[in-house]
């Protein structure tokens, strides 16, 4: 499959149309790794951002994540309305939020173990397991579904050679059924960490890994 | 007060401002089905079966969070609440087993009772339920994950009244199951078995009572726990004359909703075997059983001829008023000083719970201290009931000894005394030595009242037949005094309290009637007194 045939720069937004690339269409502020402090205080306690680097181990607090935590909390009332951020800020850290790391943060909020495990098991977007170095879900649902999905999962299954849900031998892919990711217009959707891939079609799947692997090695 | 008048299923209501409309139709006799709201936690009205209807409103209302207000026409039983309640039962039974038949809970199960009430015949899902299995949550809680309604009553009990928030709604959807935080789980939390009552359903059940009896077969006295001085109003549950388990009955003034796991633990020993069952007479091997006249009578004897000897009496602070009243009259009659001693088992520390604060595990490990020290008995002995008695062991007058097991005292105790009269439920080696050994009921076997350390006079009343010839201390004493004395035998616990009653200063104007069930504070000066 040659670089040509696939349609998908890798974020959302892009049809194919026009040749933009994504700091043209995003403002080139916004590309990126996001910063480890959080930006500007009004956007710090923003969506989860996956990176590609998992380290269970890291710490939660250090340098400027300390910083990020400062302004999650200066945007709440409560330490309890700041949890969410916060579970946000250590899945991208840690790439999933173990008991270990529920417990941490409990702690870092003085909210109860029993409150904070409640709060990350009941949102399915928190990894409660490691997951690779890629996180790859497969939207199934209906748009997607009629477009096609069931194949697009199958072929990131038969091409990462690992069963959904779990995580291949090399580490490097996670393959998971996503419900609705909100792109019905450009089905199937794809989300890799934290980027969206759409129009993705099986035949597209080979390709994909290969430029996921090829950013990997680039150090992406 | 400012009150409201309303009408509820067209009957008038006056209620005070700020009550639910789920509490004045209860105030009416008319039970809304409810699940997530219980009187003694917040109403998160999440459960969606006490929805009501309510003129002028558009949609159905939450009764336990809509407040009652003036000229409201509320009907619970209007076709649309019918019809909600109905599918909102289809909608639990979607996923909840019908395991009823081994089910700790079915006969006060209140979704089994809403079902048979108001429920459709049958269901309509074809969908296999979703199965979790059962989890232990540690202590003496057992959760049973399929019949979980999600009405968060435990969740709250141990978020706002135990203060230790330890349980959590896990997952959501079809998915969402009650948990602990991994292992550590409800162990070590004192009041943790508080959410076995409130479950509505047999989601949290004993694992000390699992499988034990059927709810049906249990029969329910009212009670005060005897684990400790704060004297938590209980329900005995008794089955072939065994108490099964002990559950907490609702008494705002001393323990709301609630007893501590402690004191709901502690009933065994009203089972125990090894029980003293007839009354006897003579010391050491000579001892011989025999009947209660008698006893009594020979009993009686002895008194009259050591008339004026000088009585020393040990007391139980676990006996009932009713009980050391008649001990220091039988001590007076006989012609001794009219006092005694007690001692009692004491705690390291207090527990108080820490979302009702009137309720605390007290120091004082018995139900009586406080009645015992009122009547004029003086504390002896150490922290473990031990010691202390030193005076009495060695008396050479008369010695009765009432409800103290003597744990920690030799053979010889009561070896130089003229008479000693050894009144228990247990044997003891230190009864070697008593001439007469009278069994006694426990307080599950009598009527009578204790004095808590709020000092309230709270009655207890008879769950079980006394085992062999056990019969009440009052009655037992009661008798030998009333002989001595020349008046009567009191007829009852009732009669032996009025009599106590009308000679201490602090219980004037008592009667086990103005007790009621909920009994009576005494003023503050007579309770320390």
């Amino acid at each position: 499959m040659s670089e040509a045939r696939f349609r998908n720069p890798g974020w959302a937004g892009n049809t194919g149309d026009f040749e933009l690339t994504e700091a043209e269409v995003r403002g080139s502020e916004y590309v990126g790794r996001r910063s480890p402090d959080g930006g500007h205080p009004s956007v710090a306690p923003s969506l989860p951002y996956m990176l590609v680097a998992k380290n269970p181990e890291a710490p939660l607090l250090e340098g400027p994540y300390r910083e990020r935590l400062g302004k999650i909390r200066s945007r709440y009332p409560t330490a309890r309305a700041a949890l969410i951020p916060l579970l946000n800020m250590a899945q991208e850290i840690r790439g999933h939020i173990s008991p270990a790391t529920m417990n941490e943060v409990a702690g870092i909020l003085g909210l109860s173990e029993a409150f904070v495990r409640g709060v990350a098991t009941f949102y399915t977007m928190y990894n409660k397991r490691p997951v690779g170095r890629f996180l790859v879900q497969v939207c199934t649902n209906i748009s997607c579904n009629l477009a096609g999905a069931d194949e697009v999962l199958a072929a990131f299954l038969e091409h990462t050679g690992t069963e959904l849900g779990e995580t291949s031998a090399d580490g490097d892919f996670t393959v998971a059924e996503a419900e609705c990711l909100a792109a019905c217009g450009f089905p199937t959707c794809v989300q890799i960490n934290s980027r969206y891939f759409e129009d993705v079609s099986p035949e597209d799947v080979p390709a994909l890994l290969a430029r996921l692997r090829r950013e990997v090695d680039e150090g992406y | 007060m400012r009150t409201v008048t309303l009408t509820i299923d067209s009957a008038e209501v006056t209620v005070p401002k700020g009550t639910s409309l789920l509490q004045a139709a209860e105030g009416l006799g008319i039970e809304v089905p409810h699940y997530c709201y219980h009187p003694g936690l917040t109403a998160p009205a999440q459960c969606r079966i006490c929805l009501v209807e309510v003129e002028g409103a558009p949609k159905l209302q939450p009764s336990c969070v809509t407040m009652a207000e003036d000229g409201q026409v509320v009907r619970t039983d209007s076709d649309a609440a019918l019809r909600m309640r109905k599918g909102v039962l289809e909608f639990y039974l979607v996923n909840h087993p019908l395991d009823c038949p081994i089910c700790d809970m079915s006969g006060e199960c209140m979704l089994q009772d809403y079902v048979f009430d108001e429920g459709r015949e049958k269901g309509r899902s074809r969908e296999p339920k979703r199965v979790f299995g059962r989890d232990d949550f540690g202590g003496d809680v057992l959760y049973y994950g399929d019949r979980c309604v999600m009405c968060t009553r435990c969740v709250r009990f141990m978020d706002e009244v135990a203060r230790d928030s330890r349980l959590t709604v896990v997952e959501r959807g079809s998915r969402a199951v009650i948990d602990t935080f991994f292992e550590e789980g409800l162990e070590g939390s004192p009041f943790a078995g508080n959410v076995v009552d409130i479950c509505p359903v047999g989601a949290l059940v004993s694992k000390d009572f699992l499988h034990k009896a059927r709810a049906w077969d249990l029969d329910h006295t009212p009670s005060v726990c005897t684990s400790c001085s704060q004297g938590c109003n209980i329900e005995l549950h008794t089955r072939d004359n065994l108490v099964q388990r002990l559950k907490p009955r609702a008494n705002h003034e001393v323990n709301g909703h609630w007893m501590c796991d402690y004191g709901r633990a502690n009933y065994e020993w009203y089972n125990r075997a090894g029980r003293l069952e007839e009354p006897s007479s003579g010391r050491g091997g000579k001892r011989r059983g025999g009947d209660w006249k008698s006893a009594l009578e020979h009993l009686f004897v002895r008194l009259v001829e050591l008339a004026g000897t000088e009585v020393r009496v040990v007391g139980s602070p676990s006996a009932s008023v009713e009980a050391l009243g008649a001990l220091l009259a039988l001590a007076e009659a006989a012609g001794g000083a009219a006092s005694g001693v007690f001692r009692s088992r004491r705690a390291e520390s207090e527990d108080p719970m820490p979302g009702f604060p009137l309720l605390v595990r007290r120091r004082d490990l018995a139900a009586n201290v406080d009645g015992a020290r009122l009547l004029g008995f003086e504390r002896v002995g150490d922290d473990e009931a031990a010691g202390g008695l030193e005076e009495v062991a060695a008396h050479d007058g008369i010695v009765v000894v009432l409800g103290d097991e003597l744990a920690d005292q030799s053979a010889d105790f009561g070896g130089e005394a003229a008479l000693y009269v050894y009144m228990g439920h247990f044997d003891s080696p230190a009864a070697g030595n008593a001439d007469f050994v009278l069994p006694i009921t426990t307080a599950a076997e009598e009527e009578g009242t204790f004095v808590n350390a709020q000092g309230r006079v709270q009655r207890y009343w008879q769950g079980l037949q006394p085992l062999g010839a056990a019969r009440p201390a009052w009655l037992v004493l009661g008798a030998l005094a009333g002989a001595l004395m020349g008046g009567g035998t009191p007829a009852s616990a009732a009669k032996a309290f009025a009599a106590l009653a009308a000679a201490h200063a602090p219980l004037e104007g008592l009667s086990h009637e103005a007790l009621g069930e909920l009994g009576v504070a005494l003023a503050a000066e007579a309770a320390h007194g």
